[in-house]
């Protein structure tokens, strides 16, 4: 067997101590610990290269990225789904026909001069876009994820999945997949860099400005939503300011809004009068309040925390965060300092930061692939229905609040999906897999009736009017004008029609060469070698033991030379167990 | 009987969970195959009213319920002026009384208000109120307006019912993440969303070794704890979720189906242990900014057929003596309407109380719409804790003073 050093938290004593650790303290395991939090883990080959750098060039590599190159980041190839015709898409159906019905327009598509449903293709077209922007949102979101997995800046991507559930925005409300593409490529770009920076580019981009309402924030008759959040989520915390301060801080933002993809202010619109906010007063704007936001010393403590909670541990003392927080103030609110103090220091690999921190489950997911030497994520099972079943959408946090995060991650329910996922992942169901972007859902039932030659009434009609929902009913007194079940059906085959399909092939992976090179003779030193390769936290004795019976048992030998020509499915079960252990969610 | 006493053996405590070992009980009952052995006869009934007696349901409704838009005080002129657009006309109102009429998508809960079930209660909320959803709504989960507590209002009636925490399943949540209302010291909530998933896909062989999963173990550290914990529970809380599940019959009720009560239903239907049950509804959608009409009736139908189909289901189960259901926001909304054609993040709030227990009617004093407060908010006239006192004390008979930190005048809504 290699030599393997084992798992070596530091002293307890070191917990809240930001003091630097030596040259003296750093391992391979040290190192394993750095890459777990300060990116997604990784195969022992890279883990050997970054304890291979020395302590301090390991750090620098991880947060000073931009000159490593990064050859396998590629653009996200669109489908073509979106033309200008769709600029300013109406906010509700009964919008878009209405639109249609007073101007003979709606969306780039004319009302029919005669016969019945003149509107149905307006309303077909407001599903196509509600359909594709959905459709497309699940392709980015899998490309994203392939991004953190092929990254050599892991750390930049980790910072960006942070600030995405952060300054929280979906897809769902925003309808608008390309402005969630922007969000991702602001949260790359600024992901370590200068916060208040980060903070005015995030107020002024269009999925947030869409997404907390800024089009209705005018003058005389601001909208609070905006600019509560701004505060309460974004930057200071809740208790910090009156809220004669909102108010005001609404009015600074009247005006801001945007067109297509850009940002703009209409002068007409902006409330230029003077503003008190947070006891400052001037004819504040919006980039004047959220410098005023980030001179308040909480700002720094409030954000410190966040980066501290998502990187290291749940668990923060108050006295450790006022230090974290003159860290981030001392410097200006530049991440990259803070970050540098963080991971050099005694409490990042004290004893209470060893396992302190349980992985989101897109994290998982990446980390899984990182661990198992792939480089790519699968197309079976799909990346989207995986994490949403283990409680995360991403580019659809729940709310503006983003994902609460920590402990939050695991019920019974979500720890089981996890197992789940694992195997899904491990022994994939390839013959079984049905793509969801292909299936129209309960709109299906609509398609093949009247594929089956039903008229649009016969075909949304519900065949058992007894079981009818109110839901049902509504559809049935349907206007005239148009039939909006079977656009939803119209919309989704539109959109199909031009998206581009995602790959579906399993993952590419070889655990029986892993375990052969790491060396493994018997079963025994199999499954350790697959411990020590997958789990930041030891796992209990008797979970060892059973998985070595498993093993053993499932190969016929306890001999892995003897069972070398065909114990891959067996060795894939076994990392399937492995990865549903408590011990696998923790990093 | 003796299937059934195991069934219902969620009733175990966790150390016997943890004795038995995660997985241990739910294998060995149903195998993960065929049929689950279910038998709902009265005797059955009768021991499971003995050991679970009165539920309480919780029915969230997040995102800040609109309760002039819902119970709606057409008598009075300032409504019209403060709400000139979004204002609903009183021809278009189930009228309550001269002063009030309900929302026309409430129907499903009107219909329990017209038999004596429902007990409305306005003007609810506390002092020095946040306008922000997740500070408020915490205030709520906690019981603990501008302050704080680690645990949550049901976890610690929880506590209040059962202090030495030796029944299992006591809360149920059905939720994607946990809500901080259930969290308790004594008792690990049952969190899940979808039963059809809350299972592990194991391949045969594989068994034995997920039962080693939950082996006792020396947690590292407080995050490893919490997980070793839930995984310990995990195993045997799904398989008796899913069997609940498989042998409900109102699985395809569409009025039921969209708001998560079926699995209530479901579950109570299989006798679950459970008295208390936290339903928050997803997304926000009451919060209703912009162009408010269409969404709030839409959402408000929703709401209330579900709550007319849910009770039904009770009434065939034979459980409706036994079941009361709670509805409320975090807050409610401004009285002016905004520019938007909406309105915004308010202070009191409409409640609700449901059940064959309840004695109907006007609870509360409505809050005057001429005195305005906090910049165009209504005033609270009953603190909320005041209704948490009156379930916990007058229906679920536990000591409200113990779990809410202080004595509060109770609401005389119950039936004696």
């Amino acid at each position: 067997m290699a030599n393997r050093t084992g798992w070596s938290p530091g002293p307890a004593d070191w917990k809240d101590d930001l003091a630097p650790i030596t040259g003296a303290d750093w391992s391979y395991d040290r190192a394993a610990h750095l890459l777990s939090h300060a990116g997604f883990g990784g195969t022992p080959v890279e883990i050997q290269q970054l304890a291979d750098l020395g302590l301090e060039r390991a750090i620098r590599s991880l947060v000073h990225y931009e000159t490593i190159p990064n050859p396998k980041m590629r653009a996200f190839v669109e489908s073509g789904l979106w033309d200008p015709s769709l600029n300013g898409f109406p906010e509700s159906r009964p919008e878009a026909t209405d639109r249609a019905l007073k101007s003979g327009v709606s969306m780039g598509i004319d009302t029919k001069p005669d016969g019945n449903r003149p509107v149905q293709p307006v309303s077909d077209r407001f599903f196509y876009w509600l359909r594709a922007t959905m459709l497309e949102t699940r392709r980015l979101g899998y490309w994203w994820a392939n991004r953190m997995v092929q990254t050599l800046h892991p750390l930049e991507q980790k910072m960006a999945l942070l600030w995405h559930g952060h300054f929280a925005t979906h897809e769902n409300k925003v309808r608008d997949y390309r402005k969630m593409m922007q969000q991702i490529a602001l949260f790359e770009r600024g992901a370590t860099g200068n916060l208040r920076d980060l903070t005015i580019k995030v107020a002024q981009s269009p999925a947030m400005l869409y997404f907390l309402d800024a089009q209705y924030n005018v003058k005389g008759a601001p909208n609070e939503n905006f600019a509560r959040e701004v505060m309460e989520l974004f930057t200071m915390g809740v208790g910090h300011y009156s809220e004669q301060d909102v108010r005001e801080c609404a009015r600074a933002f009247t005006g801001w809004y945007f067109d297509n993809l850009a940002f703009k202010v209409d002068p007409a619109k902006h409330d230029a009068g003077a503003k008190t906010f947070l006891g400052r007063t001037g004819n504040f704007d919006g980039v004047d309040v959220i410098k005023i936001i980030f001179e308040q010393p909480v700002t720094a403590e409030y954000l410190a925390a966040k980066i501290y909670r998502f990187l290291v541990r749940e668990e923060l003392s108050p006295a450790l965060n006022r230090k974290l927080g003159a860290v981030l103030r001392a410097n200006n609110y530049e991440v990259k300092p803070l970050l540098t103090t963080i991971l050099l220091s005694k409490d990042f690999y004290s004893q209470s930061s060893y396992g302190g921190h349980i992985k989101g489950p897109v994290e998982y997911l990446v980390t899984m692939m990182k661990h198992l030497g792939a480089d790519t994520v699968p197309g079976v099972p799909d990346f989207n229905q995986s994490t949403i079943a283990m409680g995360q959408h991403l580019l659809n946090p729940p709310s503006v609040a983003g994902w609460a995060g920590g402990k939050a991650w695991i019920t019974p329910g979500l720890l089981i999906a996890r197992g789940n996922v694992a195997r899904e992942v491990l022994v994939p169901d390839m013959t079984g897999f049905r793509d969801w972007n292909f299936a129209a859902g309960s709109d299906g039932v609509l398609g093949s009736r009247l594929r089956d030659g039903y008229d649009i009434g016969a075909a949304t009609a519900v065949s058992d009017p007894s079981r009818m929902s109110t839901f049902d009913m509504v559809a049935l007194e349907r206007d005239e004008q148009f039939n909006t079940r079977i656009s939803g059906y119209i919309g989704w085959q539109q959109a199909a029609r031009k998206l581009i399909p995602t790959p579906r092939h399993a993952a590419q992976l070889d655990i029986a060469q892993m375990v052969l090179q790491g060396e493994a003779n018997t079963t025994a030193e199999a499954v350790d070698y697959l411990l020590w390769r997958l789990l930041r936290v030891p796992t209990a004795t008797a979970t060892r033991d059973s998985l070595v019976e498993f093993l053993t048992q499932e190969l016929g030998t306890d001999s892995i030379v003897r069972a070398r020509t065909y114990m891959e499915d067996a060795l894939r079960m076994t990392a399937h167990l492995i990865m549903s252990t408590p011990e696998y969610q923790l990093a | 009987m003796a299937t059934r006493r195991r069934l219902s053996g969620c009733g175990v405590s966790r150390r016997d969970m943890i004795r038995i070992g995660a997985g241990g009980l739910g294998f060995g009952l149903v195998g993960g195959i065929g049929p689950v052995p279910f038998v709902l006869n009265r005797a059955s009934l009768a021991a499971a009213a003995e050991q679970s007696g009165k539920i309480l349901v919780v029915f969230e409704w997040f995102g800040g319920n609109d309760g002039l838009n819902t119970i709606v005080p057409y008598g009075d002129p300032m409504y019209y002026k403060h709400r000139p657009t979004i204002g609903i006309k009183e021809r278009d109102l189930l009228k309550i009384d001269a002063q009030f009429g309900w929302h026309k998508s409430m129907r499903g809960i009107k219909h329990l208000y017209d038999e004596g079930k429902v007990a409305i209660v306005q003007g609810v909320g506390y002092d020095q109120p946040s306008f922000s959803h997740f500070t408020s709504v915490s205030f709520w989960h906690t019981a603990a307006p501008n302050s704080g507590n680690e645990y949550g209002w049901m976890g610690r009636t929880a506590s209040a019912l059962d202090p030495a925490g030796t029944r299992g399943n006591m809360i149920v949540n059905i939720s994607d993440s946990q809500t901080l209302a259930v969290k308790g010291e004594h008792h690990v909530p049952l969190v899940f969303i979808d039963p059809t998933r809350f299972q592990r896909g194991v391949f045969a062989q594989e068994k034995p070794v997920l039962d080693a999963l939950g082996a006792q173990h020396q947690p590292v550290g407080d995050a490893h704890k919490y997980v070793l914990e839930v995984s310990r529970s995990a195993a045997q809380a799904s398989e008796l979720v899913r069997a609940a599940w498989s042998q409900y019959p109102g699985k395809d009720n569409p009025d039921l189906r969209l708001l998560d009560l079926d699995k209530v239903a479901a579950l109570i239907e299989a006798e679950f242990p459970t008295k208390l049950y936290y339903v928050p509804l997803r997304n926000s959608l009451f919060d209703t900014h912009v162009n408010q009409a269409a969404p709030h009736d839409r959402q408000l139908e929703y709401c209330a057929d579900a709550v007319a189909g849910f009770f039904h289901e009770m009434h065939r189960i034979g459980r409706a003596d036994d079941v009361v259901m709670y509805i409320h926001s975090e807050f409610g909304r401004r009285v002016p309407e905004n520019t938007s054609l909406g309105t915004d993040h308010g202070t009191a709030q409409v409640n609700f109380v449901i059940g064959n227990g309840v004695k109907g009617g006007l609870f509360g004093t409505p809050p005057s719409l001429t005195n305005l407060v906090l910049g165009d908010n209504l005033e609270t006239t009953t603190d909320f804790r005041q209704v948490y006192a009156t379930l916990i004390e007058g229906w679920l008979g536990a000591d409200a003073a113990k779990v809410l930190g202080q004595q509060f005048d109770t609401l005389k809504i119950f039936r004696a």
